[in-house]
């Protein structure tokens, strides 16, 4: 399973290039991981690491450049191909199969076959037995993967890939969804395999785990290698300075102070499930009034998603009530919360904030085809349509053809640009934004700033949803904390800093 | 200029390959019984468009499956995958001829609007269950419309096998329809009648509001994008409930054209699969008023030919049956993907 000492690189890159029309995800990147170390890729959303993680796992194809294995180039066909090289990786998301168990999952595609053909169940458990022996875990193999802790589901895709014979692994942001407790754990873990001579690529934001597992670290920024360094030769702030750039520090929207009055949006006791039915969300209470911006910090899966849907009238809440100016929103459509004046920027700009088959124009316009500009006794007036469409886009200083071109024309920046002018020119009381400018180039960031502090001052309210917290800390003027799906802190913008609201983010309290 | 006209090529390419493939196996099949191919071919050509007589043969052909494609086009369009015209069709073909032999004093228009009206609305309720089952508690339409499928057949046949049964029948058939029901004919003495012109109009009509109308344009958001149309405020089970309505209300109406126009009468097997038919016919139309019109001339032509090839030589009609086959599994195969990614 071990590679022959004698090799330099288990697995790397070569001046390898990957462009998506005119953007260059990866600019003749090179990259050396020697075998038997822990590698950690840093680097900011949108620098170009999982386009690299994709390409060395023969998901995607580099334009120029190759992949090199065992130090020489190769042209992987497939992840098949590269599984067979014994390279394997575990997505953010779960490759699981929820009514299997896990053994059935862990043995899935390799399935030791006995006598008549049949799967030789004991050999399976002797198997699953030693590899849990061998990551320290107790593991319940017959466990449904739906049933099982996240931590569990997680260390089952590591076991996968040691039981297919991978000797390495990527790991794209494990820890993401882990807490503190089963961070370490699985850190301890890596470190172990890592000691067995395998070789580990680590793909994270988080710099205090980076720097605590790490032998080498490769900083990526904006499609390029920025700086490769190891743990011993760095800290904290030189990566964090790395990854971010000598960029000027990011325009600051001016915060205002708390504006008075009675809320405009009031949620009480709400609580929400997500799609498989588990607790997200609550019981939270949250007041938003009209010219302020409420932004909320909170590791993925703690109940953010929810509280979004929630506001925007997209799920309805397991409990609580929900108000806009008095109006009791309690189960209503989505069209009534929107009619009430509710308008929503989506996380998922490609299957919620837009139709990308669509035009342009229905794009801009959908939602409010019943409006007398757009239509007349039920036919739609084409030519307003279009005029409406293009003074909104205007005003977005976004380059495009026609707006009847789709909106999968526009680069993913200006599609959001498009997204957030349809919603605001809906003349909303209430915007409710999610991640407004992931995967959005830092020109595109802050005109996307601009429109929402804009729609702030002129009196609207704010619910702001970040995984950056740069920009909720840019952007709002107050900061709630979600941990576990209930608010752990709030701040002003003034208290708030990024240290401080780590730790509420993590269910710890602010430091005194 | 190029990149905005590739797509159209594609889906041009796309649309007509199914049935060059059909045209393929049918070939290899026929020259494997010993016919010669382009021969068999050239005469279905001429039996299905050679003079007006046999264009006229093939248009009432084409009219049950201009209804049954439109009724399956308005559904996927909004992306409902409704399976269940064939059912729409035996009811509202019963309906339609009940009402044509009961009411021989009524004016004809009075009890071929009654007829139609009727078909319609039994065939729009028939649909509403599976729509609100698949809004309310996302039940699989498929599933269900599938299913009601045996069961209008099995209901139509009990009928006509005993109330309505004709008197002195041996066979499971209605009385014929009294005169003041029938569609007038087009083109005496051929079959052609009023209901492909009433066929065609809708299916044109479809294509103004799929494109001209904001419930066109609702459908399309809710077919191509549901979680996009929710998030505007565009309310999809509505759409959906609506959608599988009217879609079977078309199925319906398919029927009682079929009925009051061609049979007059209700009989056991009433439809050879034209809800079927339809399904293949929007797929291969891609849902557009247009593709629907072509696609159900070219499969009227089909059978049609196929009838009058079998009588003038031994060529047997299953070939039209194989064709047909082979141009539904490709029609679902989705070519035009091929040339869009090879371009």
């Amino acid at each position: 399973m071990t590679p022959a000492p004698a090799v330099a690189v288990r697995i790397g890159a070569r001046a390898l290039t990957r462009r998506y029309g005119a953007l260059v995800a990866n600019d003749a990147i090179d990259l050396s991981v020697a075998p038997g170390t822990i590698h950690s890729i840093v680097g900011g959303n949108g620098a170009g690491k999982s386009t690299l993680m994709r390409i060395l796992q023969g998901v995607d194809f580099p334009d120029a450049g190759t992949v090199v294995l065992n130090d020489e180039p190769v042209r992987l066909s497939g992840p098949a191909d590269a599984f067979a090289r014994g390279v394997g990786m575990v997505h953010q998301e779960f490759m699981l199969a929820p009514p299997l168990s896990l053994l059935e999952n862990l043995i899935l595609a390799r399935e030791p076959v006995g006598a008549a053909g049949l799967i030789d169940w004991r050999k399976a458990e002797e198997e699953a037995g030693n590899l849990a022996a061998l990551a320290g875990a107790a593991i319940d193999w017959r466990l449904k993967a739906a049933d099982a802790p996240i931590h569990v589901r997680q260390i089952l895709e590591i076991l996968r890939l040691l039981y297919r014979g991978a000797d390495v692994l990527i790991l794209d942001e494990p820890t993401a969804v882990l807490a503190p407790a089963q961070i370490v754990e699985l850190l301890k873990l890596m470190g172990k395999l890592r000691d067995e001579g395998r070789t580990i690529l680590f793909i994270s934001h988080k710099l205090d785990e980076v720097m605590k597992c790490s032998d080498a670290i490769t900083v990526m920024r904006a499609g390029r290698v920025v700086a490769r360094t190891t743990a011993s030769d760095t800290n904290v702030d030189a990566l964090a300075r790395a990854m971010v750039g000598d960029h000027a520090p990011a325009l600051l929207i001016e915060s205002r102070e708390r504006p008075s009055g009675t809320p405009l949006f009031s949620a009480r006791a709400l609580a929400a499930r997500d799609p498989l039915g588990f607790e997200r969300l609550g019981p939270v209470d949250l007041d938003i009034r009209a010219g302020e911006i409420v932004g909320v910090a909170a590791v993925g899966g703690n109940g953010q998603d929810e509280l979004v849907a929630c506001a925007a009238g997209i799920l309805a809440p397991a409990a609580g009530s929900i108000r806009l100016g008095g109006e009791d929103l309690a189960g209503a459509s989505t069209a009534r919360f929107r009619a009430a004046g509710v308008g929503y920027v989506s996380a998922d700009r490609a299957h919620e904030g837009l139709c990308l088959t669509a035009s342009l124009a229905d794009n801009f316009i959908a939602g409010r085809e019943r409006d007398t500009a757009f239509s007349r006794l039920g036919f739609l007036r084409p030519a307003n349509i279009r005029a409406a469409a293009a003074r909104g886009l205007a005003g977005l200083s976004v380059r495009y053809g026609s707006v009847d071109d789709p909106a999968s024309s526009l680069s993913g920046g200006n599609q959001q640009r498009l997204a957030i002018a349809r919603e605001l020119s809906r003349a909303p009381r209430l915007l409710v934004v999610s991640q407004p400018t992931r995967g959005v180039d830092i020109a595109g960031t802050a005109f996307i700033h601009n429109l929402i502090a804009d729609f702030r001052d002129r009196g609207g309210a704010v619910l702001l949803v970040s995984e950056s917290l740069d920009e909720l800390l840019a952007l709002s003027d107050r900061i709630l904390c979600l941990f576990n799906g209930r608010i752990s802190g709030e701040l002003s913008r003034s208290e708030a800093g990024v240290e401080t609201v780590g730790r509420l983010m993590l269910g710890r309290r602010a430091a005194a | 200029m190029m990149r905005a006209l590739r797509p159209r090529v594609a889906d041009g390419l796309g649309a007509a390959a199914p049935f060059v493939f059909a045209l393929a196996i049918g070939a290899v099949v026929l020259f494997a019984a010993g016919f010669e191919p382009l021969s068999v071919y050239r005469l279905m050509i001429e039996e299905g468009f050679g003079g007006e007589r046999r264009i006229a043969a093939t248009l009432t052909a084409s009219t049950p499956l201009l209804l049954t494609g439109l009724a399956a086009a308005i559904a996927f369009r909004s992306g409902v995958f409704n399976v269940g015209a064939e059912g729409c069709f035996y009811l509202g073909g019963l309906t339609a001829a009940v009402i044509g032999f009961s009411a021989p004093s009524w004016p004809s228009a009075l009890v071929l609007g009654a007829g139609l009206g009727a078909a319609a609305l039994i065939g729009g309720l028939w649909l509403l269950g599976p729509g609100l089952l698949r809004a309310r508690l996302g039940v699989d339409e498929v599933v269900t419309t599938l299913m009601l499928n045996f069961i209008a057949v099995g209901i139509t046949s009990w009928l006509v096998n005993g109330p309505l049964l004709a008197r002195g029948s041996a066979n499971s058939a209605t009385p014929a329809i009294a005169l003041n029901a029938t569609l007038p004919r087009l083109l005496p003495p051929t079959t052609l009648h009023l209901g492909f012109a009433i066929s065609l109009a809708l299916v044109i009509a479809y294509g103004v509001w799929g494109r001209f109308t904001v419930g066109g344009f609702r459908s399309r958001l809710v077919g191509t994008n549901p979680r996009f149309a929710r998030a505007v405020g565009i309310e999809p089970e509505r759409v959906l409930v609506a959608t599988m309505v009217v879609s079977g209300a078309v199925g319906g109406l398919a029927g009682a054209i079929h009925a009051l126009g061609l049979v007059h009468r209700f009989v056991g097997g009433f439809s050879p699969g034209y809800g079927f038919t339809g399904i293949a016919i929007a797929l291969l139309a891609r849902n557009s008023a247009l593709g629907v019109i072509v696609a159900s001339i070219l499969f009227g032509a089909l059978s049609s030919a196929g009838a009058s090839i079998q009588l003038f030589s031994n060529v047997p009609i299953e070939i039209v049956q194989i064709l047909q086959g082979a141009v539904m599994v490709f029609a679902t195969a989705k070519l035009g993907r091929l040339w869009r990614r090879a371009g």
